[in-house]
């Protein structure tokens, strides 16, 4: 049982939940709003779309490799999406149909990157940033390079569709949207699909070594498709929510977000080196980014310092993770070295 | 092979395959924009303003080359560049007169402030990356978020414009002829190409990029030449900072944030392979003025800056593609030779 505390100890999503409440202690000391219901659900909302996108680089960086086009994928997709549904007038009363388009385009996108990274094994982060830059300037020459402000209606409408909505005795209006129950299936979804099924284990399997994956018999390439496919849906999925969310679809939105979510799920404890990483953790991670960045004018931080907060989180993560990771190998190395003698 | 002529090739620029493929490309490029746009493109100004634009890349591009050379990547180069000009415009626009007016002692006091910081920045990736150990593309990214998030925290996101005039002429003057910032270029294309070709710290970082485990066993003290490179790297991005704050008279945390995505375009075009272990600073000088070019002939064209960076993310992908596609090519003859012989 010691043994069990110990090891629960040094999980980090553990640290993590420690940060998330020490922090919340020191924000709800310094002002009595943070610790309301309807400062709970701003969070979640904010979060929403940023799990989304986490989730996908989750499995990215499980498998060993790094995305940073997915921001790109999903505002190719959500705002492509709209502007077909524009042109082809199809029922703009349809939540579905929009939603539906998005993911297409976005397993497609994501079929580039499978094409180009499992294709001719080109290192991820270099495809990914080419695949990123090609995207979006297509994006911007082709398909449109202006704001739509009257998206469909019902993409419109779904952005207050609340689950529950009162009014708080100050008289605040509380409000939880929808798509929390949706976001909770999705990421169950995920976290079944990387634990509980043989291609999840085939991306852990991926991250922790390319060669012995390939003599354990799982198709490199096929896992690689697979993962990328997956992704560039996920993507898309997001980016039409987030259209959604923002009534707007613009087209230049979401460029240069990757960096924020590739810190949730680093933060999270998914290792950059692949073959580590879980969905409690990155789930954790997206919830402690978007506490720190909504409520940092809680604590009397001006929202242009919301940048430096985060790079400081995320210097301050990697390092701890560094740290133990060298302690770990320090340890082993004195382990064999005693064997040895 | 006593044959004085093939000695040459062998031995010269000629040996390097891929400075060859660049200079064809370089020539087809030239030749092609010149037909179509004589006008515009095959013009005096058109090659001056190309002169005064490919240095800031070009340096910047060398610092990247130099962390991928040992197998890293430094993805913060662009944070760097903007923090030191920042901090030199601020003690610049601090010490002149209401004219504009300033001594030069002050210039110079401003632009060594700005390479300070350059090496701080470095310094600080240097102890991230070689003492903690960190994978140096997640050690970037952060360092990368923390430097901008600083300067747009302490900027509050304005820039500060109307440099003085004397600082200007860095960046817009000419020196016997030639613009002054090419002058900078070549000088530090020579700095960087004695480092990595003649110095025992330049040997080291092409055996560390080959094989780390080997470099690691033969204890030539691989974190000090790592440590070495990202510094070398900050200290040329604050220099490529300094020059773009000199060229367009002012300094903002915004700048050049496709220089990310161009250098490494570039680097790559300029055959450094991303795993580290081989490149030339000829190549990557070489490839940057492919780049203009396509830049300037696309402009000449009046196509879209959207399609140019299509092009670029295009270009990195197929360049990629094209390698890997050669190498199988080459692989397979050499195997099929061997199997004949």
């Amino acid at each position: 049982m010691s043994i069990n505390l110990k090891r629960l100890l040094r999980r980090n999503e553990t640290v993590l939940l420690v940060a998330i409440i020490i922090f919340s202690l020191i924000i709800g000391s310094r002002s009595t709003e943070f610790f309301t219901v309807a400062n709970l659900f701003d969070i979640l909302r904010s979060s929403f779309v940023q799990l989304i996108f986490a989730l996908g680089v989750l499995i990215v960086i499980v498998s060993g490799g790094i995305d940073v086009s997915f921001p790109i994928v999903g505002i190719f997709a959500g705002y492509a999406a709209v502007v077909i549904m524009q042109k082809f007038e199809l029922n703009s009363e349809s939540l579905f149909i929009p939603i539906l388009l998005a993911i297409l385009i976005g397993v497609l996108l994501g079929g580039v990157n499978a094409v180009a990274i499992a294709g001719f094994g080109i290192p991820t982060l270099i495809a990914t940033l080419g695949t990123a830059g090609v995207f979006r300037g297509v994006m911007l020459s082709f398909v449109g390079a202006s704001f739509i402000s009257d998206i469909p209606i019902a993409l419109d409408e779904f952005s207050t569709a609340d689950l529950i909505k009162f009014e708080s005795e100050s008289g605040f209006l509380v409000r939880l949207h929808v798509l929390v129950i949706p976001v909770a299936i999705i990421t169950i979804f995920v976290h079944l699909l990387l634990t509980r099924t043989i291609f999840g284990r085939s991306v852990y399997s991926l991250g922790g070594g390319v060669e012995a994956t390939r003599r354990l018999g799982i198709s490199v390439k096929r896992t690689q498709i697979k993962i990328y496919l997956l992704v560039g849906g996920l993507s898309g999925l997001a980016g039409i929510l987030y259209v959604s969310l923002q009534r707007k679809a613009n087209p230049y939105d979401l460029a240069g977000s990757e960096l924020d979510v590739i810190a949730a799920v680093v933060l999270g404890g998914a290792s950059i080196m692949g073959g580590y990483g879980t969905v409690f953790g990155t789930v954790l991670g997206v919830l402690f980014i978007n506490m720190i960045k909504n409520n940092l004018i809680l604590l009397g931080v001006s929202s242009s310092w919301q940048r430096a907060a985060v790079g400081i989180l995320l210097v301050i993560g990697i390092t701890i993770q560094a740290i133990g990771e060298n302690k770990r190998n320090k340890a082993r190395r004195a382990l064999t070295e005693a064997e040895g003698d | 092979m006593s044959n004085p002529l093939q000695r040459f090739t062998t031995a010269g620029l000629l040996s390097d395959r891929k400075v060859t493929q660049l200079m064809v490309f370089a020539v087809l490029v030239f030749t092609i924009f010149s037909y179509i746009s004589s006008d515009i493109f095959y013009t005096r100004e058109n090659f001056s303003s190309m002169a005064y634009q490919v240095p800031e890349v070009a340096i910047l591009s060398i610092a990247v080359m130099l962390s991928m050379l040992t197998g890293g990547i430094d993805l913060s180069i662009v944070g760097i560049s903007n923090a030191a000009a920042l901090v030199a415009a601020y003690i610049l626009t601090k010490n002149m007169t209401e004219e504009g007016a300033i001594t030069n002692s002050w210039i110079l006091i401003a632009c060594a402030a700005g390479i300070a910081m350059g090496l701080i920045c470095g310094l600080i990736n240097s102890v991230l990356i070689a003492i903690l150990n960190i994978t140096p593309i997640l050690a970037t990214l952060a360092t990368m978020t923390l430097f901008n998030g600083i300067a747009i925290g302490i900027t509050n996101g304005v820039s500060i414009s109307s440099l003085p005039e004397q600082f200007v002429r860095i960046g817009t003057g000419t020196f016997y002829g030639i613009p002054s910032p090419f002058v900078v270029m070549v000088l530090i294309a020579i700095f960087a190409g004695f480092i990595i070709n003649r110095t025992g710290l330049g040997l080291k970082v092409f055996l560390i990029g080959t094989n780390r485990k080997a470099a690691q066993y033969s204890v030539m003290g691989d974190r000090r030449v790592v440590a070495w490179t990202y510094l070398i790297s900050g200290f040329l991005s604050s220099l490529a900072g300094l020059l773009i704050a000199a060229r367009v008279s002012a300094a903002s945390p915004d700048f050049g944030n496709s220089y990310i995505l161009l250098a490494i375009v570039v680097v790559v075009l300029g055959g450094v392979n991303p795993m580290g272990g081989f490149g030339t600073v000829t190549g990557v000088v070489l490839a940057t003025i492919v780049l203009q070019m396509v830049a300037s002939g696309f402009n000449a064209l009046r196509f879209s800056q959207f399609l140019y960076l299509a092009a670029q993310g295009g270009v990195l992908v197929l360049v990629m593609m094209l390698n890997v596609i050669l190498d199988r090519i080459r692989t397979a003859r050499s195997i099929s030779k061997s199997l004949g012989a």
